[in-house]
């Protein structure tokens, strides 16, 4: 008996251990950045925030995060609520997911296929005669103002947001749509009352989840953006290598702040999802 | 009532077929240059320069043994926790899930720069054994959640049937749980190989340059080669998922009740 008692914890044990490795992780990120040379010190958060790099570095890349993942989750569930019906079936899902099978720098580099200054569609401009020379094809890879990372993530996410949100709608029944119809609602009361308390839940998760990807990923910034303003997590590594000692623990400083925005957000979304069941529950939706 | 296919043919083929057929399109081609009024040149040199790096061949070889270690403990850490998370109510469960989510929001990157010392420490940097465990990072969470769904949808009935027969712990995970199981098992090896191919930063930390894997001559690729090679380099990457998924498939081949292709089906 006490054995059967203590079977789910035994069958969680191999998860367990795995969790000492982000935690420990973590944890030393965390107290290398408030190491001083004898005890604990904030001064590698003073020197970082009095950086005008780190400050410039950060918002471009909260900006960038924010951007490129409400844009791919509003693409996402316009895609999925159009087009639920085909991914009933096989073909027509598998090539929605076909991007899914590269890597995120793969898809960076379509991207410079497409859109650099000699790329695809700017050959097709200079021969069609729209324009003169490639020269005055706008910077879009490589940019000050992060559009060919955006692109990227915007274009590479849309499969993931359909893969979450598609059981959800999946599991709608008709019948909704037709009782807000018959009581006289338009499309938008449809989509307001039908589709979106089921799919917030989703939404947050996986907003939650692109977003974290979208502002700590090295790959896709390091192809396509410029040295000045950079994402974060370019910076991070840049510093993390530099080979002097007083830069590392400003890597540390730098990813241990980025990861405590990630933490609240996190929390926000799940106590606004608290609250709300909790509304639901005493029946005041 | 008939539906017009068109806009859904249209935007898919847009969005997710064409940038797959640009890059296959450009690996067998000569270097566009439409401007000039040139048409596309067929030619193989960049397959054949492609192959003849030597670099490329042992960074694939590693890769794929990377990959492979990392599925392995993805299915293994995945299988035992989303059976305990789906078929167990304990106190704590709630917690528990969520702290085995939370992988997903941290960043990566802090984690390899934090576990760095650590694994010069242990003996593990800068070896293949410490970049598959910072690669679980990535992935594990994604495994537990698929596996958890997975059992959730077997349920607490079938198993217990097949304990009220007298099958054993482990003829009921080969004749019921894995079986069933299967379409999980095909999602995880996708998306582990895929994340793991996908991983540049922490793969060069743990790894520090001397495990060298095919994102890790991407880079490099970058700069000297033109975009018929990197286009056939792009569309190796996507070649190995698909091995992995061979394998897998000829693995569940072996299971009980499946499907051989090779029976006629009536």
């Amino acid at each position: 008996m006490r054995l059967f008692r203590n079977k789910p914890w035994f069958l969680l044990l191999p998860a367990l251990l795995f969790l000492i490795l982000p935690s420990y992780g973590l944890a030393t990120a965390i107290l290398e950045s408030i190491r001083g040379t004898d005890g604990f010190t904030g001064e590698h958060y003073e020197t970082l925030f009095a950086s005008d790099r780190f400050t410039a570095s950060f918002l471009f890349s909260v900006r960038t995060a924010l951007i490129a993942s409400v844009l791919s989750l509003a693409a996402g569930v316009l895609l999925t609520r159009t087009f639920s019906g085909y991914l009933e079936k096989n073909i027509p899902r598998l090539s929605v997911w076909l991007p899914m099978v590269f890597p995120h720098l793969v898809w960076g580099y379509i991207m410079i296929l497409l859109f650099a200054e000699t790329g695809l569609f700017s050959q097709l401009l200079v021969s069609l005669g729209w324009i003169e020379s490639s020269n005055e094809f706008p910077i879009w890879t490589r940019d000050s103002n992060g559009i060919g990372i955006i692109l990227t993530y915007i274009w590479k996410e849309i499969p993931f947001v359909i893969l979450m949100l598609f059981p959800v709608y999946s599991a709608i029944p008709r019948s909704y749509y037709d009782l807000v119809e018959t009581l006289g609602g338009s499309r938008w009361d449809q989509f307001k009352t039908v589709e979106w308390p089921r799919i917030l839940p989703v939404l947050l998760e996986v907003f939650l989840i692109i977003f974290a990807f979208t502002l700590t990923a090295y790959e896709v910034p390091a192809l396509l953006g410029t040295t000045f303003p950079e994402m974060v997590s370019v910076l991070s590594y840049q510093w993390f290598y530099s080979g002097s000692f007083e830069d590392r623990p400003l890597a540390f400083a730098a990813m241990t702040g980025t990861s405590f925005l990630i933490m609240l957000g996190a929390l926000a979304a799940y106590l606004y999802l608290n609250r709300k069941r909790m509304r639901a529950m005493r029946g005041r939706l | 009532m008939k539906r017009n296919h068109l806009p859904f043919y249209f935007i898919a083929g847009l969005l997710f077929i064409a940038p797959t057929l640009l890059l296959l399109v450009q690996s067998f081609t000569a270097p566009w240059r439409f401007q000039r009024g040139e048409g596309l040149q067929f030619q193989l040199n960049s397959w054949s320069l492609l192959f003849s790096d030597p670099n490329l061949w042992s960074a694939t070889l590693w890769s794929l043994v990377i990959g492979a270690m990392v599925l392995l403990m993805n299915v293994f850490i995945g299988l035992t926790s989303g059976k305990a998370l789906a078929l167990y109510s304990f106190q704590g469960r709630t917690i528990v899930e969520s702290l085995l989510l939370a992988p997903i929001l941290i960043p990566v990157l802090a984690v390899a720069m934090g576990l760095h010392l650590f694994m010069i420490r242990v003996g593990l940097a800068d070896t293949w054994v410490g970049v598959v465990l910072i690669h679980l990072v990535p992935t594990v969470p994604y495994s537990i959640k698929i596996f958890h769904h997975a059992y959730s949808e077997v349920g607490r009935p079938l198993m217990e049937q097949s304990q009220m027969l007298g099958a054993s712990v482990i003829k009921q995970f080969l004749t019921i749980e894995l079986p069933l199981l299967r379409t999980s098992i095909r999602s995880v090896t996708f998306l582990t190989i895929v994340i793991s191919l996908s991983q540049y930063a922490i793969t060069a930390i743990i790894g520090g340059g001397q495990v060298i894997t095919l994102p890790m001559i991407f880079f490099p690729f970058l700069d000297t080669a033109n975009a018929s090679v990197m286009a056939a380099f792009s569309v190796w990457f996507a070649i190995l998922p698909l091995v992995m998924y061979i394998v897998v498939e000829g693995l569940l081949q072996l299971l009980p009740y499946s499907r051989k292709p090779w029976r006629i089906q009536t």
